[in-house]
């Protein structure tokens, strides 16, 4: 509950001052590719440019960046081992069947395929941790205002945004109050402290509400929301290690078309 | 006298299903004063507050601004809140935006100014709080007394002629109050009229000008405030204590001290009593120089020089863009409040000092160091090293 949150690090990473659009290529870019890809050395080599390119340049701590990955890469293991156990073709390395209409077995084809899904998930996974990391919401509102996103949606959008913060302290408030009053000792008293905790959340988010219209009114609200001020210009450096970058990715998914791992 | 900018004639308000909050309330405030509300919790003063701008509709009375009457219908209540801004006591609650800018830019927007002339108006105002480049954080990630300035901002961008604040330094830590008290002051000597409200005494006693005590709902005493908290009665009765000093300069008077000249207001002002009246004169030394350096001014003037030919001498900090300034090449400040009453009070000692200020508040120092000057006949010389060149 008190974990830094994924936009705190995207608003301090060192890539924050990079244009937007030139980020956004890079992660979008990545998972274009790996969609593109037939085989799985494109994603893993978009997964380890990627992965450096944060560790390094952004200065993301490494502890978090694979804790971010941890919840996803279980899914997807689980994944893979189905893929690996239920899709058959080619050579057999192992066969087991538990009951007459279930046959599991790994073939040279399924571990290939276990391996592709993996890589894709390796490789699409980091694109979008990618964004996540280097380009703060408060940027991507920039880039929906500037695609022509309406501005009903966007406006709701970002005071959704502001107030999330509001909501999560005055709820990590209320929580720290109840564990100081031993409220998770039990079960039982834990499912009472937490509908109290839901009821008191619910509250302050009303009360959050009737506040915002006082003080959209107190300062003499019309229907219009600022937009924030373009980021960074396009900057050669950058723009150019994307578009090498993605020049590469493609010319590896051209090469390796037709290359399996076995 | 200046004319009267706001006023409130026998307003009553009673909140739905509550008892009457506002019991009959009449005052003015003139353009440009600084005038402070103070009373206990509950006393109806942010409710007061809210009338102001047209937030919460009196009952009974009316409010004028200008001396006319404020309209309700959407179109004045426009008018009202951009002449008349408010700075709500949690920034929290006041800032809407998901970055800093936008938030800003929130009000200049709503007024219907062009894309260009918002912009203008937030960097304009993000510099009088000194929170140049914090453009595109958000506010979640901001201090209590970083997000107060925010708040303060985007009132500013507004450009109204009265800022009410309500419990201007509530959640801050001492230094970070007083820093909002000298931007207060700041704002004041640009011209603008400052209300505050207030249960801290001790901190609206040598700020305001004025004085309103309130107490459910009614006003108890209006003056300047060492009459207004002078009286240990009233004070008492309003929940609150009195300032130190005034609670000092009164005991002392008790017990047959004779004390000449006005009752004090800040330290300079007790010290400078107690001398008069123990020693019969305020000062036993050629009194030393107050230097001003003056951040705004084209005349640059080299600090390290000046501070490694002049070690040791204390240095203040006048103004956000002066300790903004300071704090970008790294020099301590010594005072950053009440600077001018410091500086007066080492120069009485045979002392120099130094004045890191902004453009607007050098007339200030001259205009304070004049007046003491004059009431306690010493002579005080103030050099503007930005004008007069480095000596």
């Amino acid at each position: 509950m008190y974990d830094e949150l994924l936009e705190d690090i995207a608003q301090e990473n060192g890539l924050r001052e990079v244009n937007t659009y030139t980020k956004l290529a890079a992660g979008l870019g990545g998972i274009l590719l790996c969609l593109l890809s037939t085989s799985f050395a494109a994603p893993l080599f978009i997964a380890v440019a990627l992965s450096l390119a944060l560790l390094t340049i952004a200065r993301i701590d490494a502890k978090t960046y694979l804790k971010i990955f941890v919840g996803p890469a279980i899914f997807a293991l689980f994944s893979v081992i189905v893929i690996i156990l239920i899709s058959g073709g080619g050579e057999i390395f192992w066969r087991w069947q538990p009951l007459p209409w279930l046959s599991l077995s790994i073939t040279r084809v399924s571990i290939n395929e276990g391996l592709f899904v993996f890589s894709r998930f390796l490789g699409g996974m980091s694109s979008l941790v990618f964004i996540a990391l280097t380009t703060p919401m408060t940027d991507l509102f920039a880039v929906m205002r500037r695609a022509r996103f309406p501005a009903e949606v966007l406006d709701l959008a970002m005071i959704i945004y502001r107030t999330i913060f509001l909501i999560m302290s005055h709820l990590v408030l209320v929580y720290r109050a109840q564990v100081m009053r031993l409220g998770y000792r039990s079960i039982r008293e834990s499912v009472h402290s937490y509908a109290t905790l839901c009821g008191a959340v619910f509250i302050a988010s009303w009360e959050s509400g009737e506040d915002l219209v006082r003080a959209m009114e107190a300062r003499c609200y019309d229907g219009k929301f600022a937009a924030l001020g373009e980021g960074g210009p396009v900057r050669l450096r950058p723009a150019l290690a994307v578009f090498s970058f993605l020049v590469i990715s493609a010319g590896i998914v051209v090469a390796t078309r037709h290359i399996s791992f076995m | 006298m200046s004319h009267i900018i706001l006023e409130a004639r026998d307003i009553r308000y009673r909140y739905p299903r509550g008892p009457e909050a506002i019991h009959g309330i009449s005052f003015h405030v003139r353009r440009g004063e600084k005038v402070a509300l103070v009373g206990p919790n509950g006393a109806g003063k942010s409710t007061l507050l809210l009338m102001f701008n047209g937030m919460i509709r009196p009952d009974l009375g009316t409010i004028l601004i200008d001396n006319e009457p404020i309209r309700y219908d959407r179109e004045s209540l426009r008018t009202v809140r951009k002449r008349i801004g408010f700075v709500m006591q949690n920034p929290d609650r006041q800032i809407i935006a998901p970055t800093v800018y936008q938030d800003v830019a929130f009000g200049p927007t709503n007024l219907g100014l062009s894309e260009q002339e918002v912009k203008g108006a937030v960097e304009k105002s993000l510099r009088l709080v000194g929170l140049s480049g914090f453009e595109r954080r958000p506010p979640h990630q901001l201090s209590g007394g970083e997000k107060k300035r925010v708040a303060i901002a985007g009132i500013l961008a507004m450009d109204p002629d009265v800022l009410v604040f309500d419990e201007p330094t509530s959640g801050l830590d001492p230094s970070g109050s007083e820093d909002i008290m000298e931007l207060l002051d700041e704002l004041n000597q640009q011209g603008k009229t400052i209300i505050i409200s207030t249960h801290d005494i001790e901190l609206a006693y040598p700020w305001a000008e004025r004085a309103i005590l309130l107490l459910n709902g009614k006003i108890l005493q209006e003056d300047v405030p060492d009459i207004a908290f002078g009286d240990q009665d009233l004070v008492r009765k309003a929940r609150l204590s009195m300032p130190t000093l005034l609670e000092l300069y009164l005991e002392l008077e008790r017990r047959g001290f004779h004390l000449p000249g006005r009752k004090p207001r800040t330290v300079l002002d007790m010290i400078n009593i107690m001398d008069r009246a123990f020693r019969n004169k305020p000062c036993y030394t050629e009194p030393g120089t107050i230097s001003l350096v003056d951040v705004d001014s084209p005349n640059g003037v080299d600090l390290s020089v000046w501070r490694s030919s002049n070690p040791g001498v204390p240095i203040g900090g006048m103004g956000t863009r002066a300790k903004q300034y300071a704090a970008d090449r790294m020099i301590p400040l010594d005072f950053t409040y009440g600077v001018i009453d410091k500086c007066i009070l080492k120069a009485l000692l045979g002392e120099d000092s130094l004045i890191i200020i902004t453009g607007s508040m050098v007339q200030r120092v001259h205009e304070r160091v004049d007046e003491f000057c004059r009431e306690n006949q010493v002579c005080i010389r103030v050099s503007n090293l930005s004008k007069d060149g480095n000596r």
